[in-house]
């Protein structure tokens, strides 16, 4: 064989490989699962789970569609919302017009789905946010679904029953000056008043401020001046809770008083300083986390992301896994249409079992099953204990002793 | 107002100002010897928090220590600046306006080096381990070892960096590179090894102050950068070039933000959550009514002025 036959067999031989391997994708349909996350930032770490989540759930949603012999993949295209409103507007553009995503899983905090949802709105985006819970997101008709974690209209009326089971008089709350902490701050105030509650005085503080102690003395010196039994209720961040803390430890007023603090809050980490665990405990500091429950998909997820990722997965990442799968579920129904997924979407949530609780929407696509555990710091520090649990359905609050 | 509250606020301005003038007497420093407003400083306070923090980890640590790792690191990050980007940049007659840019493009890499090991060694909103305790206390006024340490440390290195500027060397040849850089090379002053040890100097300090701030808060990525706006007015109060000025700007600056929204908070009930646009409205008043800041306002120390 010469030379010029062997090239051309060896061109016959590429087209043939080229052609097939153009005829394999062809014959794949690939949907992109848009990943907005806060990969940046205080709240990083979550952003990186919840993305693992997201993954872990896109793996094997495609092996069981190979398996069935489906031609649909999923894949996934990230952006980091750096934590800002601002970033999560650019990242789900950034996702849309790269991708042509249509579908995208986050923001995480409601900060990020305010400021992204404009545009999705726009757009006919749909943007499924997993952990979002802050009140000002409770908009019916728009292309955001809540649907795991419970708005924070039933948890507010969870701290409502236990500043009043716990006796207090009067509230102090210090928040954050963002929707979620407005929003439940404004929700608290309204349940607990209510419920027969007397005055509530509120402080805010900025978002990312550097010290917290100025703010730490205006609380201590209105509890003292409310007198009684007066409680303090923390709607902050876990740095933010840290720097409250320095200040709460050499503070007489602040380190006397009943806290409630926002299942931010409720992380061991905050533990690790004794001085802070003292006070926590002291405080019998308690706060209401949603859905400490599990379904028998519980152990399964955390088995299967321990395996893949190496370590267990960390708070809150299950909503992502259940978001992500609603997501992929409602597009295996529709195909990559926002419009047509909007549409579909909370019929297939409400079918869907989750990983930790049943999704079921409401009017404003936000999850409708709010039930929450009580958690409050063991007598020596060392840890959170489950107290009780509140079912927000049924406005119920039951202790565990 | 209650006299307790009152007195917190004062003391949290003497603790916040010593930690503010210690940050911006850097900025001042690079301002007027590079001619660089130096955004990367911000990192410089974080990295040293963070060379803090790992080394309070490490055991049963004494602060002073802890101090001079913070310092160490911080001097380190900023020779590395130096010698990785502005020296090229200055190399090839970068304009102004690029040495700004690549001020920012430094600080930006640095970070998002902090944010990756943060996440690796879960170094997030950590407090450097030193017990916090009281070490003096009234009807009225808490003191901790938090603000002995933090309010001396300060008052000591400023007046020892005042004094190695005005009667040493080292000082005498900075003061030279910034009244005129052209003039110090022609009397024979080595430039290049100045500038080092100012970098040094510069990164020494923010180092330090990033050590005491995380000390008094708890650190993360974004130490430095959440404090940057204070310290930069509190900089540009002192005209970005008068030692005093920058010192007295820093207590201002912290006097406005604990004191004054302190008042303004319980007689006008204005929110805290608008604490940090009390340094930008500073800024811009300053700019506006008196840009040269409290430069003139000292007779003495005017050797850094143009």
């Amino acid at each position: 064989m010469n030379r010029k036959m062997i090239f051309v067999c060896l061109i016959a031989v590429m087209a043939t490989v080229f052609g097939m391997s153009a005829q394999a994708q062809d014959d794949t349909e690939t949907y992109i699962l848009g990943v907005a996350q806060p990969f940046t930032g205080s709240l990083g770490t979550f952003g990186e789970d919840f993305a693992r989540g997201i993954e872990l759930a896109a793996m094997q949603m495609n092996g069981e569609l190979e398996a069935a012999g489906s031609i649909v993949r999923f894949e996934i295209a990230s952006a980091d919302t750096e934590q800002t409103p601002e970033g999560a507007a650019r990242a789900v553009q950034t996702i849309v017009q790269t991708t042509g995503a249509q579908v995208i899983v986050g923001p995480l905090t409601t900060s990020e789905v305010l400021g992204a949802k404009q545009f999705a709105d726009e757009n006919g985006v749909v943007l499924v946010a997993p952990a979002s819970s802050g009140t000002a997101a409770s908009i019916p008709n728009d292309s955001i679904f809540r649907v795991i974690q419970a708005p924070d209209v039933f948890s507010s009326k969870a701290y409502s029953r236990l500043a009043h089971d716990r006796g207090h008089e009067n509230m102090v709350v210090l928040h954050i000056d963002d929707p979620f902490g407005n929003g439940m701050a404004e929700e608290f105030a309204a349940n607990y008043q209510a419920a027969g509650g007397g005055e509530v005085a509120m402080f805010s503080y900025a978002p990312d401020a550097a010290d917290l102690s100025s703010e730490a003395a205006a609380v201590s010196a209105e509890i003292a001046s409310l007198g009684g039994n007066t409680g303090f209720f923390c709607i902050c961040f876990l740095g933010d809770g840290q720097r409250l803390l320095q200040a709460a430890q050499v503070d007489p007023i602040l380190s006397a008083v009943g806290w409630m603090g926002a299942e931010n809050m409720a992380n061991d980490q905050l533990l690790e300083d004794p001085g802070h665990a003292q006070v926590l405990a002291a405080a019998q500091f308690v706060s209401v986390s949603f859905a400490d429950t599990s379904t028998p998909l519980t152990p399964l997820f955390i088995a299967d992301f321990t395996e893949v990722f190496g370590d267990p997965p960390g708070p809150f990442t299950s909503n992502a896994f259940d978001a992500a799968n609603i997501a992929m579920l409602t597009m295996l129904a529709v195909g990559n249409d926002g419009n047509a997924v909007k549409s579909m979407l909370p019929f297939v949530a409400s079918h869907y079992i989750g990983t930790s609780v049943q999704a079921f929407l409401d009017e404003n696509g936000d999850q409708a099953i709010a039930i929450f555990g009580i958690r409050q710091v063991k007598a020596d520090g060392a840890a959170f204990e489950q107290i009780g649990e509140y079912n927000g359905s049924s406005d119920t609050l039951v202790y565990s002793n | 107002m209650p006299p307790s509250l009152l007195m917190n606020s004062i003391v949290n301005t003497i603790q916040v100002g010593s930690l503010y003038a210690l940050m911006a007497l850097g900025i001042t420093l690079t301002f007027s010897v590079m001619k660089l407003p130096n955004f990367a400083h911000a990192e410089y306070i974080t990295v040293g928090a963070y060379a803090a923090l790992i080394v309070s980890q490490s055991g049963d640590i004494h602060p002073m220590m802890i101090l001079t790792a913070a310092c160490a690191v911080g001097a380190l990050t900023a020779l590395a600046s130096h010698q990785m980007v502005f020296k090229p940049l200055e190399k090839q007659k970068a304009s102004f306006y690029t040495l700004l840019l690549a001020s920012f493009a430094f600080g930006l890499i640095v970070r998002y080096i902090l944010y990756i090991i943060a996440d690796q060694f879960s170094l997030f909103e950590t407090r450097i381990r030193i017990p916090l305790e009281i070490v003096y206390r009234s009807q009225t006024i808490i003191l901790t070892n938090i603000f002995m340490w933090a309010v001396p440390t300060s008052v000591l290195l400023v007046i020892l960096l005042t004094l190695l500027l005005n009667y040493t060397p080292l000082g005498r040849e900075m003061r030279a590179l910034a009244n005129n850089i052209s003039l110090a090379r022609v009397i024979g002053i080595a430039v290049e090894q100045v500038k080092r040890n100012t970098w040094l100097l510069v990164g020494g300090l923010a180092g330090v102050a990033g050590a005491l701030w995380g000390l008094s808060t708890s650190v993360s990525p974004l130490t430095g950068w959440v404090a940057i706006l204070s310290v930069f007015a509190a900089a540009i109060l002192g005209g970005l070039s008068s030692f005093p000025g920058t010192i007295l700007g820093a207590y201002v600056v912290a006097f406005s933000e604990n004191t004054v929204m302190q008042f303004l908070n319980f007689y006008l009930d204005v929110d805290f959550g608008l604490k940090p646009a009390i340094p930008f409205m500073m800024i811009i008043l300053v700019l506006l009514i008196r840009p040269q800041g409290f430069t003139n306002f000292f007779s003495w120390n005017r050797d850094f002025q143009r």
